[in-house]
């Protein structure tokens, strides 16, 4: 009688979660570069202004509107960001494309709508200290979208290679992670730069 | 602590890359012991520049009257060139550089995590760094009278931390992910612990800097509305060039003092959490360091006294992190007392090393205390606080004239066999470390008796004119002479760097250093187990390693297995 066996193979070992663990420390680093920024920002308009007064200059008005929709919109991509993750787990390799192609491009809608906004206020760079700011400040926030976008370009050029299913999601949950950062952190100089003024 | 895998062995048939052995492989290398060497050569490369600045600095100082070489603005600028060539092209690049080689071989990794970055970020760093130097040649930097320049040294400032944060991210995921099967956190190497701290600590600390260079950037380059053009960026930044946020840097002198001499002894510390709790806390103790009012330019006279008590908590933390790892290990020693090791320049410049963080710990607590006395009134004679004297420039020094020198005189004499294959002379060390030892102490003393009793001012933000003329200051008297005691100081430390390379630079590269075998020490890390030096390319030896400390696990069973067998 033939030898039974009766133990199985041993599971794949899991694959090391390098670019989880590196995203986060990248989160970790942009969120105190924001934070810092952003508490320089506070202080120097904590000294500049009585309470309950606006820094803004007088004449420039913020576009409501127009920041809160592109608030929004960075708010909607975060669905389809995790619709895309979702999608790449169960191997839906067309859900995922689609996903990380509707974020991708609310995300530039959205860069396109701050550019807009800012010049519709018609501030000038270099002309008070509030302008300064706001043009650094929001400059950081920006580039941080770029990057966001950037790491989804190449996370989802990388699931077109057959980075999907189960295990090869690692990658894109990476940068859909970093995109969770990217819209918390323009949150937060949305509301302290256009909202506390 | 977690437990995590290394790459399966399927993964690792994919991940080889062939290394071209010629000097054009330098160039886009994919191999961590390449890196780490291109790290550490051109560091020390870097080293020479920044202490030469810092003698202009220090010479110019020693007339109580009137610059000797420089003038006022230009004194300004060599100022904040100096800290920035010893802090970000020298001190954290250099630690990176060896946790690179070092760290994968420690862990049981095949290569950093992600080795391409290593590569990007030796040449970001590099590029950013011949920059910096351009922008400082050509009238820029801090006080700069180059517009452009003060622009372009911004810029390049900012490459420097991008790069430094992908070498330290590179690490830290090395360590968190790549770590072998078995291999538990609190069994790790106390130098890749080490490492783990400090580019943590760089993670969150060094991007506030990059926040603040945006800022300035955009003030500087349009306007100078609101931050004072060329003189107000240097009071804004140079935080990151002293203590606390030094400890950061100089965590893994900790970890290297703990390496040498348990691996000297043979033997491990009898609590080895409480050595990582204690690595750890000199790594948290020196975090928030940005945070400090004048960044702001607001309360600047330390409001309330609550900076003082923050600075008195985190000098006061670093000191029982230190003492505490000092205690462990020398208990350790004390229970090896029958059997110590051969004194080595190794070994001498990782104890010289310990006691001299441990001092750099202490100074800080004094004079945050002192200070923090003046500011709520006890005491107060209306003298300057001491953070605004040369007392800093003390501090500065025994952390990286006497601290991070010997850190680094005891790594490469302990790791050079695994860098290169070849011991340093022994004797070339012993002298690296008397002249480092001694220099640092002068370069430390000298401007701590300037700043507590002469009052010698440390800088004037406002006005870089008055830096050295000071005879306005309270009391000058002894201000030059301990300013000259501090410049020998730093001369003396710089020449014993200098006998460091020339023993590189005979032993290695002319090839007159001892050819070594795996283990030349007898260590107990696990680089030991691999051959002198690992051969290009990821490599899969340890894989089942388990413990940092293999070799000493290894000899304490066979012990065992011996008095079985005897009873």
């Amino acid at each position: 009688m033939a030898d039974t066996i009766l133990a199985l193979d041993a599971g794949p070992v899991p694959r090391p979660r390098s670019q989880m663990v590196a995203t986060g420390f990248a989160v970790a680093g942009f969120a105190m570069m924001m934070a810092g920024a952003l508490g320089w920002y506070m202080a120097l308009r904590h000294a500049s202004v009585s309470p309950g007064h606006d820094w803004i200059p007088d004449g420039v008005a913020v576009p409501n509107p127009q920041f809160d929709y592109a608030l929004l919109t960075l708010v909607v991509s975060v669905i389809t960001a995790h619709w895309a993750v979702y999608a790449s787990r169960r191997g839906e390799r067309g859900h995922t494309w689609l996903a990380i192609a509707v974020t991708i491009v609310m995300g530039l809608g959205f860069i396109n709508m701050v550019i807009f906004s800012m010049n519709r206020m018609e501030i000038e760079i270099g002309s008070g200290q509030w302008q300064n700011l706001a043009f650094a400040i929001t400059g950081l926030a920006l580039a941080l979208v770029v990057i966001g976008l950037f790491y989804l370009g190449l996370m989802a050029l990388r699931s077109l290679g057959g980075s999907m299913g189960r295990d090869g999601t690692a990658p894109l949950s990476a940068a859909v992670f970093f995109w969770d950062f990217v819209v918390i952190a323009w949150t937060a100089t949305w509301y302290a730069i256009y909202v506390v003024k | 602590m977690s437990e995590t895998t290394s790459d399966t062995a399927d993964m690792s048939t994919t991940t080889v890359t062939t290394e071209d052995p010629t000097p054009f492989g330098w160039l886009n290398t994919a191999d961590h012991k390449r890196v780490g060497r291109l790290f550490i050569v051109t560091s020390l490369m870097m080293l020479a520049l920044g202490v030469l600045l810092d003698a202009l600095v220090r010479l110019d100082l020693t007339d109580d009257a009137d610059h000797v070489l420089l003038d006022g603005s230009s004194f300004a600028q060599v100022f904040a060139w100096s800290r920035e060539s010893l802090v970000l092209l020298f001190l954290i690049p250099i630690f990176l550089g060896v946790a690179m080689y070092i760290v994968p071989l420690q862990v049981g990794a095949t290569n950093l995590a992600f080795p391409r970055a290593a590569t990007a970020s030796f040449w970001t760093w590099l590029v950013s760094g011949g920059v910096l130097i351009g922008a400082y040649l050509g009238n820029g930097g801090p006080y700069g009278g180059w517009s452009d320049g003060v622009d372009l040294h911004l810029l390049a400032l900012g490459g420097l931390v991008l790069a430094l944060l992908m070498g330290a991210i590179n690490v830290a995921t090395t360590i968190l992910t790549h770590r072998s099967r078995g291999m538990f956190l609190d069994r790790s190497s106390p130098f890749a612990w080490s490492m783990l701290v400090t580019a943590s600590m760089l993670v969150v600390s060094l991007p506030v800097l990059f926040g603040q260079l945006a800022i300035l950037y955009v003030d500087h380059r349009y306007g100078r509305v609101f931050l004072g053009g060329n003189g107000g960026i240097w009071e804004r930044i140079d935080w990151i060039y002293e203590a606390p946020q030094l400890f950061i840097y100089t965590v893994p002198v900790l970890g290297i003092v703990a390496e040498v001499v348990l691996g000297s002894l043979r033997k491990k510390v009898f609590e080895p959490l409480a050595m990582y709790f204690t690595i750890g806390l000199v790594g948290l103790f020196g975090f928030g360091a940005w945070a400090n009012f004048s960044i702001t330019n607001e309360g600047t006279d330390l409001a309330d006294g609550f900076e003082g008590i923050v600075l008195v908590g985190m000098y006061g933390g670093a000191t029982v992190g230190i003492l505490g790892l000092l205690a462990l290990i020398g208990f350790a020693a004390f229970q090896s007392r029958k059997n110590l090791p051969k004194p080595t320049a190794a070994l001498l410049a990782a104890f010289g090393a310990g006691q001299l963080m441990l001092l750099a710990a202490i100074y800080g607590l004094v004079g945050a205390g002192v200070d923090w006395l003046e500011i709520v009134g006890r005491g107060n004679d209306g003298n300057p606080y001491l953070r605004d004297t040369t007392w800093v420039t003390g501090q500065q020094s025994v952390l990286i004239y006497g601290a991070a020198f010997l850190g680094i005189v005891s790594a490469l004499h302990w790791w050079a066999p695994k860098i290169w294959g070849r011991s340093l002379d022994n004797m070339m060390g012993m002298l690296s470390f008397l002249l480092v030892a001694v220099g640092a102490t002068l370069a430390t003393v000298g401007p701590a008796i300037a700043g507590a009793f002469a009052e010698t001012p440390d800088f004037v933000y406002a006005d870089a004119n008055a830096t050295s003329l000071y005879s306005d200051w309270v009391d000058a008297s002894s201000g030059p002479g301990m300013a000259w005691l501090g410049l020998i100081g730093i001369l003396v430390a710089g020449a014993g760097m200098i006998v460091l390379k020339v023993n590189l630079l005979i032993s290695i590269v002319l090839k007159k250093g001892t050819e070594a075998d795996a283990n030349p020490w007898n260590g107990i890390a696990p680089e030991w187990m691999l051959d002198s030096p690992p051969a290009l390319g990821p490599l899969s030896e340890l894989r089942d390693l388990d413990s940092g400390m293999p070799l000493l696990d290894a000899a304490l069973e066979a012990e065992d297995v011996d008095e079985e067998v005897t009873v």
